[in-house]
């Protein structure tokens, strides 16, 4: 029932995975501003064939990205037809009724649609390739700078961590307990708005009592083994930058010089 | 009410990377009024069969029949209500599944999701609370203030309130101490005796197994590699040790000693008493099996 691909690890080995988090995390937020250069179909084209490049290179089989990208389907769509519905400009393509499609709005339609589409399959795609763990911690380093200012990066970067390790458990949690309360009779499927609101009440109560029994778990097994924040705290495992996160890097800035010459 | 089970196969997470594949092709049948205990590894599917039998999960092919009622895949919709009121199932630590105000209201739950009147339920809900012995103090609780032991009873007696005609039970022992375990079990015992339920219980104790039930199957990693009465199982310890399980105690005991004086190994026994009768045949120089 959850079959959500993003925010989903798959641990596989490619260049993307071995890569340094901080290089792919810097890259995606590259390509999310850089996106927004994109406003002919040249560059459109370009944006699509570095996204295809990007899975090829992933290994990640892409059926399987796109089927976890069905879900997100409708924002995508909705998206679609505001624009071609309410952007005027340019020959009128088509009346019917009430609805007047305009060339201009068909054009900047399709692009936007496209914008947010290359910009959801980079974002998944860094997550399917970067486990949470190096995530955080690539989150982390590139943000040590902000510790100069007080700002508690550690404390943010452990209180996503944590997060991020428990939204698998409690998924399984909730799965499990949706099926002991279908068990006992409960439907959480069919009937009025109302009924299907309070058949939510038996699976959140028991939900949230076990959720704050592991936080409370997991702050005494914290504890037990010594952690003390983030002071004097050493990393088992040290981010390498190497030649490749260099080079992604370079690509990057390669894709955004050719989308600024290629634009309008 | 008899289950069967028609070449069923399970796949978690098909055409994805995760794919797994729980159970493979299985074949059982079990009779009802029978009281059958179910073994394997951590994750030889165990757990994903019980959930066929309500139809928590759907085979991914094969079909699985209870009473008159079927359950095969498809992705039209069925009314499961009719099948799960019948078949009721105790998950592993049921105590996470209590959310009510007081205890006597969860234990409502069940019986009023399937349209039973509310004075008939809570007069039912007090049946099952005595039945697993938690005394009448506690019925106007909250759940959350009961010590472990008697949570989970809570959340056996919100199952047993429906009045199913099968109870399956997913390591109903797990995290008991000694003596609630004992009764636990004893409970299921006097259920299956007394009031002819079909029990099918998922466990982890070869103890329990064979004292208990009338019929074991064994799986391995989705496959149902062996099923019969608890003595045929468990005289074949060899295959059961090569997929990492093991007889009982009693037959461990057994075993060591009939090695110890060179006697041969003797067959099957699974009851203290039988044991102690055993011990005391050879004692007195007999042939081990009186």
């Amino acid at each position: 029932m959850f079959n959500l691909v993003i925010g989903q690890y798959v641990p596989l080995d490619s260049v993307i995975h071995r890569m340094d988090p901080r290089s792919k995390l810097i890259s995606v937020f590259m390509f999310v501003v850089i996106v927004f250069l994109a406003n002919n179909w040249l560059t459109n084209v370009l944006l699509i064939l570095f996204c295809l490049g990007g899975i090829l290179t992933s290994k990640i089989s892409p059926a399987f990205l796109f089927r976890g990208l069905r879900s997100i389907l409708i924002i995508v769509l909705l998206t679609f037809f505001l624009n071609l519905f309410f952007t005027g400009g340019g020959p009128l393509l088509l009346h019917i009724g009430w609805v007047r499609i305009y060339q201009n709005g068909l054009i900047q339609s399709i692009f936007i649609t496209n914008r947010i589409l290359v910009i959801i399959v980079m974002t998944t795609l860094l997550t399917l390739t970067t486990s949470p763990m190096e995530i955080t911690d690539g989150m982390e380093t590139l943000l040590n700078p902000l510790k100069k200012i007080k700002v508690p990066v550690h404390e943010f970067a452990l209180m996503m961590a944590i997060s991020l390790r428990f939204i698998p458990t409690l998924l399984e949690e909730t799965e499990k307990i949706i099926k002991a309360q279908a068990a006992r009779g409960s439907d959480f499927t069919s009937g009025s708005l109302k009924s299907r609101m309070k058949a939510i009440v038996p699976l959140l109560v028991p939900l949230f009592v076990s959720a704050f029994k592991r936080a409370e778990d997991l702050a005494m097994a914290m504890e037990a083994r010594g952690y003390h924040g983030d002071f004097g705290r050493t990393r088992l495992h040290k981010l390498v930058w190497k030649r490749r996160d260099t080079l992604l890097l370079l690509t990057m800035g390669l894709l955004t010089v050719a989308l600024i010459l290629a634009r309008l | 009410m008899d289950i069967t089970f028609h070449n069923v196969t399970h796949v978690y997470h098909p055409k994805t990377p995760f794919e797994r594949t729980a159970l493979d092709r299985i074949n059982l049948r079990i009779r009802s009024g029978s009281f059958t205990s179910i073994i394997g590894h951590t994750g030889s599917g165990k757990s994903t069969l019980v959930q066929h039998i309500n139809g928590l999960l759907r085979p991914t092919s094969g079909l699985i029949t209870a009473g008159d009622l079927k359950i095969q895949a498809q992705k039209k919709k069925q009314d499961l209500k009719p099948l799960r009121r019948k078949i009721g199932l105790v998950f592993q630590y049921p105590e996470h599944q209590l959310f009510e105000e007081t205890v006597i209201k969860d234990v409502c739950f069940g019986p009023m999701n399937f349209g039973v009147p509310s004075a008939e339920a809570t007069k039912r809900a007090e049946e099952c609370l005595s039945l697993v012995g938690l005394p009448s103090q506690f019925w106007h609780q909250s759940p959350f203030d009961l010590s472990g032991g008697q949570m989970r009873r809570v959340a056996i007696a919100g199952v047993l309130a429906v009045n199913p005609e099968v109870v399956i039970l997913d390591e109903p022992t797990a995290g008991l101490d000694p003596s609630g375990r004992k009764e636990i079990l004893n409970l299921f015992k006097k259920l299956h005796q007394e009031m002819n339920l079909t029990i099918i219980m998922v466990t982890h104790n070869m103890g329990d197994a064979a004292t208990l039930s009338d019929e074991v199957v064994v799986m391995d990693s989705g496959r149902l590699v062996m099923s019969g009465t608890p003595e045929q199982i468990f005289s074949r310890d060899r295959e059961l040790r090569k997929i990492g399980l093991d007889v009982p105690e009693t037959m461990l005991f057994l075993d060591s000693l009939t090695d110890k004086f060179d006697q041969p190994r003797m067959t099957p026994v699974f009851s203290l008493k039988g044991t102690a009768d055993r011990i005391a045949g050879l004692m007195n120089g007999g042939a081990a099996d009186v």
